[in-house]
This record gives structure tokens, C-alpha cells and sequence, in this order.
């Protein structure tokens, strides 16, 4: 009987190869976001199906938190190479040992900022968003260059069968059985964090940040007290402006209620992974545009009554603000906004991040074309 | 080759794109941003990996060989979980007035976790021992010694 070593390219590789994958879901889902938050001419993003964002942006915590145990395998299997001597050694060694610094260095910066940002724990003091975004960049460089370093003896190990030596003669786990707890291991993360994205798994998901429960029955991610609008937002003066050029026109709550309604059921989906489906009720938002005259081929400038913030006014691309679906929603699930959820009047969207969908809405702008 | 080297090239134009964004940022900003990286590299080479080793190089003196596989598994889910309960379990994030975050009782979810995930130690062991085993698994096992000699050549 012996004892079998554990460690070993035949574990490394198939690790990294599912530490791979969990990187370039996120890479990609993160970068969709980006550019949903910052519009590139390029870039498209259709109005259909209506929760395409909530999969794109729950995948996107989902692929990281399951990224969270293959990185703790994949740098256990390698940990003693860093004490592989030459430790310092020539340039070649150098640069090599670089290349590894600068790709643990990006990727465990990525999981826990991430990791602390959707617990809105932000005990870095760094703006989380454009760091999360410049380093996303830093470390799928790094793992390219690791790729393309590796790239043979990733084949060979991938080749090769897993334990090097007959199971039988061992005392103690195998490769196999390391490689079996890794996939347990990210199976429990999924399982104990994926119930704010899927609704299946909300009862056993105890350690995510959100339960799904809220007022109304949807969760809030910025409240009337932290947006300072509680006593705008009540205000009996309280009127929505809606322009286009020299077009205004104004409404209060009473007459947006007395318009044509329409209710769909749209999902809230954060970008922080949280999502819940519900029942929109209010004025679709193209009427509210052919009211003032506006086209359906321009984008529609949404401003809050929070104080001017980077998130106090959005813009809504043409295709988004002709969309059926989009509403001015004066009702949640049946009863008017709580004032959490943008009460008198906010927009919800489909496949928009919940940062992008304005809540307590004061103004609506056709931007000229 | 050509796919070595266009991935290491396309790495470099990446990662100097990110550095680019990184750098954009005022000094002091660009500071935190690597003491984190590198606080991260510190902790799992220098403080996580050799716990890791130490935990690792006493559990095989003290348990006997057939707990390994379970001990091991269930040591590294432990792992995970804690991971995970760390930015929620004490509610750091949590602000008085939006309590749809942070809005489970993390403490028990995780304790209770952490209980099923060791309960399947013992089960996983008998499992093991209970089960039958099936012939493929038997073939595995074998090695050479396990192979009858040739018969002797008429």
C-alpha cells in the first residue's frame, strides 16, 4: 500500500480548464453589462427575451462564485512550484514568475471584490465598478498568456489518465477523488448562493445576500431614504414632464392613471446578480413619447427627483423606449409603487439592469436626434 | 505554435488594455487597487496555503487512511462555505435602511451547512464500506501483480 502524490498536472489542468470556462462566462456576461451601461454604436442589445439580463447577469455571479473553489484547488495543486528553485533565476524564470503574480494577483482581486460588492461590503476604497472593469481586463490577459504558455503540457495532461498509478494500491483519496470534491465543492457554492438569481434554489441558498423577500415582494437595491426623494416623491405638486424640443407636457399621478394601462410581467434583474420576476402595471412609454410628438427612432433621456448622481438619469435607447413592454409602471404586483420601488412613477424595461431602470421618475426627455 | 503565440499576444494587448484602465485612475487609487491584489497573493501563499499543508501533514498521522477521501472533501467545502459566509455572516454591508439585503440569518445558514456538509463524513465512510463494489471498479484497482502469469508456451 502506498500513498499516491496528489498534486499534479493530470488535477492542475482539469481544473484550470473549469477555472477557464467559470473566466470567460464572466469575462463575457461582465463585459455585456459594461456595454449595456455604457453604450458603444457597435454594440447591440435586443429588447427579446424579456429576461435575457436576468440569465447574462445571474451566470455572471453564478460563473464567479463557482470560480471561488477552483481557484482554491487549482492554487493548491501548484502551491509548491513557488518555492521551485531557481526562486529568482534568469530573465526567462523572471518574467514567468511575473506573468503567475500578475494573473493570481488579478483573479483573486476580481472574486473577492466581486464577492464583497454583491454583500455591499465595500471595505476596499476604490470605486468598485471601474476597478472591477480594468482589472477584468488585466486578468483575462493573464490567463491568456497563461494558456499560451502552458498550451502542451495542458494537452498532455488533458491526454493522460488521471491517476498515474493502479487505485488499488492506495491508502487515501486519489487525483479522482480530488477531482470529485472540486466539482461537489462548486456545486455547494452554486447551491448555497444561486437562490437570488433562481428561484428554485431560494430556500437552501443560505448564505446569499438576498432572500428575495422585499416590500411588495421584490427587493430594493436603493431605498427612498438613500436617494432623498421621500418627501419630493409624496409631494401633492408632484407632476411627471415629459419634452420633446419645445413640447412639454406635464402629468400628475391621477392623469397617468387615467391613460390607456398595461400590464406585463418583466423580471427586476441587479447587477449585482439579484433578480425577481413581477407584475408591471402603468403607461407604456411610447404613448407617453407620442404624446409630445416624439419619433420611435430616438433614445429617451429618463431623470429622476434623486439629486443629480451618476445614477439619477439615464438614457434609453430607441429600441428599448419603443418597445411594448416598456412601461411608465405606477403599479407592483397589483398595488401602487411602495416608495422603495420609485412610487409615484418608474420605468421598467426589459433586459435592462435594475441600476439603469429609473425609479421616482421626474422628467422624460426625447433626446433630439 | 501560431495558437501559442497569438494567445500570449492577445493576452499582452488585453492585459496592457486593463493596466491602461488601472492607471487611469489618480495614484493613491492606483496604490489600493495593487496592495489589494497583492494582500491577496500574501494571504493564500504565505498564511491560507501552509495552514493548508500544516492541517494536512498532521490529519494524515492522526486519522486512519479510509477517512481521508471524506475528511478531505468535507474539509474543503468547510473552506468554501466560509469563504462565502464571509462578507455576509457578521452583515458588514447591511444599512438601516433597506433591509431586503443581508436579510437572512446567515449565522445559523451557515453553521447548519457546515453540519450537513460533516454529516456526510461518516455516511460517505459507510457508503464505502456498505455498497457493492462493481467489476469495473475491481479492473481499475488491479495492477500488474494482480494478472496471472502467461502459461507456459506449448
Amino acid at each position: 500500500m502506498s500513498t499516491t502524490k496528489l498534486r499534479g498536472t493530470a488535477v492542475t489542468a482539469r481544473v484550470g480548464l473549469a477555472l477557464g470556462v467559470a473566466v470567460a462566462v464572466c469575462f463575457v456576461t461582465g463585459l455585456i453589462s459594461h456595454f449595456i451601461q455604457h453604450p458603444q454604436p457597435w454594440f447591440f442589445w435586443p429588447t427579446r427575451p424579456v429576461w435575457l439580463y436576468r440569465v447574462t447577469q445571474g451566470l455572471h455571479v453564478i460563473s464567479g462564485i463557482a470560480a471561488i473553489p477552483l481557484i482554491i484547488v487549482k492554487l493548491w495543486s501548484v502551491w509548491p512550484k513557488l518555492f521551485e528553485r531557481p526562486i529568482i533565476g534568469g530573465p526567462v524564470r523572471q518574467i514567468e514568475r511575473l506573468s503567475i503574480l500578475v494573473l493570481v494577483g488579478s483573479m483573486l482581486f476580481q472574486l473577492s471584490t466581486g464577492l464583497l460588492n454583491i454583500a455591499q461590503w465595500y471595505a476596499f476604497k476604490f470605486f468598485f465598478t471601474t476597478s472591477h472593469y480594468a482589472m477584468a481586463y488585466v486578468a483575462a490577459g493573464a490567463v491568456l498568456v497563461h494558456i499560451g504558455v502552458k498550451l502542451p503540457i495542458i494537452r498532455r495532461a488533458l491526454g493522460e489518465p488521471v491517476d498515474d498509478i493502479p487505485t488499488g494500491q492506495l491508502v487515501g483519496p486519489t487525483r479522482r477523488t480530488v477531482l470529485r470534491g472540486t466539482w461537489l465543492a462548486v456545486a455547494l457554492a452554486t447551491v448555497v448562493t444561486a437562490g437570488q438569481t433562481v428561484p428554485l434554489l431560494r430556500k437552501v441558498s443560505v448564505l446569499a445576500p438576498r432572500s428575495g423577500q422585499g416590500p411588495q415582494g421584490v427587493p430594493v437595491n436603493r431605498s427612498a431614504i438613500a436617494a432623498g426623494v421621500l418627501r419630493s416623491a409624496r409631494s401633492p405638486d408632484y407632476r411627471l414632464t415629459v419634452t420633446n424640443g419645445s413640447t412639454t407636457r406635464a402629468f400628475t399621478v391621477a392623469e397617468l392613471a387615467a391613460m390607456p394601462q398595461a400590464t406585463h410581467r418583466l423580471p427586476i434583474a441587479c447587477v449585482e446578480g439579484w433578480s425577481a420576476d413581477a407584475e408591471w402595471t402603468g403607461v407604456v412609454l411610447a404613448d407617453l413619447v407620442a404624446a409630445v410628438g416624439g419619433s420611435r427612432d430616438t433614445d429617451v433621456r429618463m431623470i429622476s427627483l434623486e439629486p443629480p448622481g451618476p445614477y439619477s438619469r439615464t438614457v434609453l435607447p430607441a429600441r428599448h423606449a419603443r418597445d411594448a413592454k416598456t412601461l411608465i409602471a405606477l403599479k407592483l404586483n397589483g398595488q401602487p409603487l411602495d416608495l422603495d420601488h420609485g412610487y409615484p412613477c418608474r420605468l421598467i424595461a426589459p433586459t435592462r439592469p435594475g441600476v439603469l431602470q429609473t425609479k421616482w421618475l421626474a422628467r422624460i426627455e426625447v433626446v433630439a436626434s | 505554435m501560431i495558437a501559442r503565440v497569438t494567445l500570449v499576444v492577445l493576452g499582452l494587448v488585453v492585459g496592457v488594455y486593463g493596466a491602461v484602465l488601472v492607471l487611469d485612475n489618480p495614484p493613491v487609487i492606483i496604490i489600493r487597487i495593487v496592495v489589494w491584489a497583492l494582500v491577496g497573493i500574501v494571504l493564500h501563499d504565505l498564511v491560507f496555503a501552509p495552514i493548508c499543508v500544516a492541517l494536512g501533514f498532521a490529519g494524515r498521522r492522526l486519522i486512519p487512511g479510509r477517512w481521508w477521501p471524506p475528511i478531505a472533501l468535507a474539509a474543503l467545502c468547510s473552506v468554501v462555505l466560509v469563504f462565502l459566509a464571509v462578507p455576509v455572516y457578521g452583515k458588514p454591508g447591511m444599512r438601516p435602511d433597506n433591509m431586503t439585503v443581508l436579510d437572512r440569518n446567515y449565522e445559523l445558514g451557515l453553521w447548519i451547512s457546515l453540519a450537513i456538509v460533516w454529516a456526510c463524513v461518516p455516511l460517505y465512510y459507510l457508503a464505502m464500506r456498505l455498497l457493492p463494489v462493481r467489476q469495473d471498479e475491481m479492473v481499475d484497482q488491479e495492477s500488474a501483480d494482480d494478472v496471472e502469469r502467461q502459461p507456459p508456451a506449448v
